[in-house]
């Protein structure tokens, strides 16, 4: 019954005007930021993040919300008319997508990424709101040593799911956490790596140091590398956009499957939509009795990793708003955004802002609506902005990051750290170290760091404080696991073998 | 197979020059936190946390500098055909950025989109200009005007 009233709670205001003008705008922008490779939701979202300063919290983060998840419908038009994904939570599309349009079923290949998103999506809320609120209560019992625990853990997973060399996400993790020990020690007072900077002493700004690492890196990785494919020229009517009954009964399943794996990769922290849409992909090929049709337009790998990066993205808001820890760096982003708005996301969130929360809940029921109608409607539109030469979107965004730099201090030297931390982005992923970790580590550094200290101190020093309770013992125990994932695995593979070799360091 | 062998040089060298910043960072951070109380009246200081990360960077960039000598052959190269362009960029930013105290944010930040749209796009003069004008206007209009934003405006008071 609690559930009902909070959601009519939400409905009263999510479907004010204003705030389904915002919803409509975020769906729109992250649709046209999912179509046009080179920019992703994480950079849309800090992009605009300073110039929503002044805008109402709840009106703000519904129209971000509306942004990532569009985003994750709005990949989906490159990745099957032009072979290049718009995200990389789309990448998998691209597989069957593309050569389901070189077939002459780009509209269908269209059309069951959007059921599929939209079922995935609208399953997804409803899962976030009845798990969410659990979740949160559950946290209530988290004290400093659960706290560290959960963010060491948060980091550790990156270190399964970020790529082919861990020992290059420890040390961006390892960078991230350093920036975020930077300025006045909150415990003591004490100035740290200052250098008697006074810009320093309050330390790195969460967004300048995103506007820089995912804006101008961008576009410096745009430049050098421009995603480019030939556009499958084909007329695509109302009656295209069908599925035959055949293609239907093929993806039904596959759309349910991937939701429920998008569902729960999603609020896994660290998972992120772009490891929801793989392991749905590939779980449906293991699953599908021709596996020899996944690669040459099987619609069913469209429609699996379509409904597990909506529900991913739907889903990742669980350990934001209840937790306080962000899975992914677009909620990441979204952290410092409620930070800067005053709002601390956590268990208390709920019992102090149920506004903001039943509102952004009930707003992704209208925005997975809103992009269905646009997925339908509009998507010759989406296919004309690709057409926008880069050179104008590549100003843009130096604009946006030039202008949200300032914002955030009113100073100049904002604007040259982020372009410091743009070269810095640029460096980083030409030499293949992942940039999420840096992200993640620097937006929980802080509060890694406090519930380290704190826990220690209530131990009198004991580092046994993390391993006598239940909870954050467990959360120690598999970031353990997670750290020491590539050692495992090599010591496993050895097993297979009989006889082991040495492990590449830095192999996963 | 020359030019393999060159690229791989290349990137080798860059991801060698990364590792070993990466180890001076380490050592830094750990040099200054030993500034910082490592303990405090109650329990960890605030050199703390600094300490072990700076050892811990130490540890894995020695880890990445090791991993160099084993590493596979890969055909991938640090620089690329377009790294000139991205550099270009840099340069326009940092130029026209250095004015910023001086023009404003409006004229510098339209000064930098018609350089770049004529350096990088090939577009013509006019067009360049016609979009540094509407960008101009657009800056004052929409980050000025509308969100209020107190951009600095520069001598042409813009």
């Amino acid at each position: 019954m609690d559930l009902l009233n909070n959601l009519y709670m939400g409905f009263s205001i999510s479907l004010t005007p204003i705030n389904i003008l915002y919803c409509l705008a975020g769906c729109f922008f992250g649709q046209i930021v999912g179509v046009l490779p080179g920019i992703g939701a994480p950079t849309a979202v800090a992009l605009l993040l300073p110039l929503t300063f002044s805008l109402n919290p709840t009106s703000a983060i519904i129209m971000f919300a509306g942004i990532y998840y569009g985003v994750a419908y709005g990949g989906t038009i490159t990745s099957v008319l032009i072979n290049v994904p718009g995200e990389s939570s789309t990448v998998m599309t691209c597989l069957d997508g593309y050569q389901m349009a070189l077939k002459g079923r780009a509209g269908a290949a269209l059309s069951v990424a959007v059921i599929g998103s939209w079922i995935a999506g609208t399953f997804s809320v409803v899962l976030l709101m009845c798990f969410a609120p659990a979740l949160a209560k559950f946290a209530l019992n988290f004290g400093p040593a659960e706290y560290f625990g959960l963010a060491l853990m948060s980091f550790g997973l990156l270190t399964v799911f970020g790529g082919d060399e861990p020992i290059k996400t420890i040390i961006s993790t390892i960078l991230g956490l350093f920036l975020a020990t930077i300025g006045l020690d909150v415990v003591s007072g004490v100035p740290r790596f200052s250098f008697g900077i006074p810009q320093l002493l309050g330390g790195f700004d969460f967004i300048v140091i995103i506007c820089g690492i995912f804006g101008l890196a961008e576009v410096f990785n745009s430049i050098e590398e421009p995603e480019e494919g030939q556009m499958i020229k084909q007329k695509m009517g109302l009656r295209d956009l069908f599925l035959t009954r055949a293609e239907w009964i093929a993806s039904r399943w596959a759309i349910v499957r991937g939701g429920i794996i998008g569902f729960f990769v999603g609020i896994v922290p660290a998972g992120g939509i772009t490891t929801a849409s793989f392991l749905a992909y590939l779980g449906e090929k293991r699953l599908s009795r021709h596996p020899e049709r996944f690669g040459n337009g099987a619609i069913e790998g469209v429609a699996a990793p379509e409904a597990a990066n909506n529900a991913a993205s739907i889903s990742g808001f669980a350990p934001l708003l209840a937790l306080g820890i962000p899975g992914s760096p677009t909620t990441a982003v979204m952290l410092a955004g409620f930070m800067m708005w005053g709002i601390r996301p956590g268990p208390l969130l709920f019992q102090n802002n149920p506004d903001l929360v039943w509102g952004l809940i009930s707003s992704k029921f209208i925005g997975n609506f809103i992009l269905l109608l646009m997925n339908i409607f509009l998507i010759p539109l989406f296919v004309m902005i690709l057409r926008v030469p880069y050179t104008i979107l590549m100003c843009f965004i130096v604009i946006c990051a030039a202008v949200g730099a300032y914002t955030v201090n009113n100073n100049l030297f904002d604007v040259w750290m982020m372009v410091g931390f743009g070269v810095l982005g640029y460096v980083m992923k030409k030499l293949k170290y992942p940039i999420v970790p840096l992200v993640l580590a620097l937006v929980l550094g802080r509060l890694a760091e406090n519930s380290l200290r704190q826990a220690l101190i209530l131990s009198a020093g004991s580092v046994w404080v993390f391993f006598t309770k239940p909870i954050s013992a467990l959360f120690m125990v598999a970031a353990i696991l997670a750290y020491l994932n590539p050692v495992l695995r090599w010591l496993w593979k050895g097993l297979l073998r009989g006889v082991g070799t040495p492990p590449e360091l830095g192999a996963n | 197979m020359g030019a393999v062998f060159l690229k791989e040089k290349e990137m080798r060298l860059a991801e060698l020059t990364g590792g070993i910043v990466l180890l001076l960072l380490g050592v830094a951070i750990f040099f200054f936190s030993l500034e910082l109380p490592y303990m405090s009246e109650y329990g960890p200081g605030p050199g703390f946390l600094p300490r072990w990360l700076s050892l811990a960077l130490v540890g894995c960039s020695v880890a990445v500098l090791v991993g160099l000598l084993r590493k596979q052959k890969k055909d991938e190269s640090f620089l690329k055909p377009r790294t000139r362009e991205g550099v270009k960029v840099l340069g326009l930013i940092i130029i026209n950025f250095l004015f910023l105290p001086v023009l404003g944010f409006s004229v510098v930040l339209a000064l930098f989109t018609g350089m770049t749209m004529r350096a990088m796009g090939r577009h013509s003069w006019v067009l360049c200009g016609l979009t540094a004008l509407g960008v101009a206007i657009g800056i004052h209009l929409i980050f000025i005007q509308w969100l209020t934003i107190p951009l600095p405006e520069g001598i042409v008071g813009w």
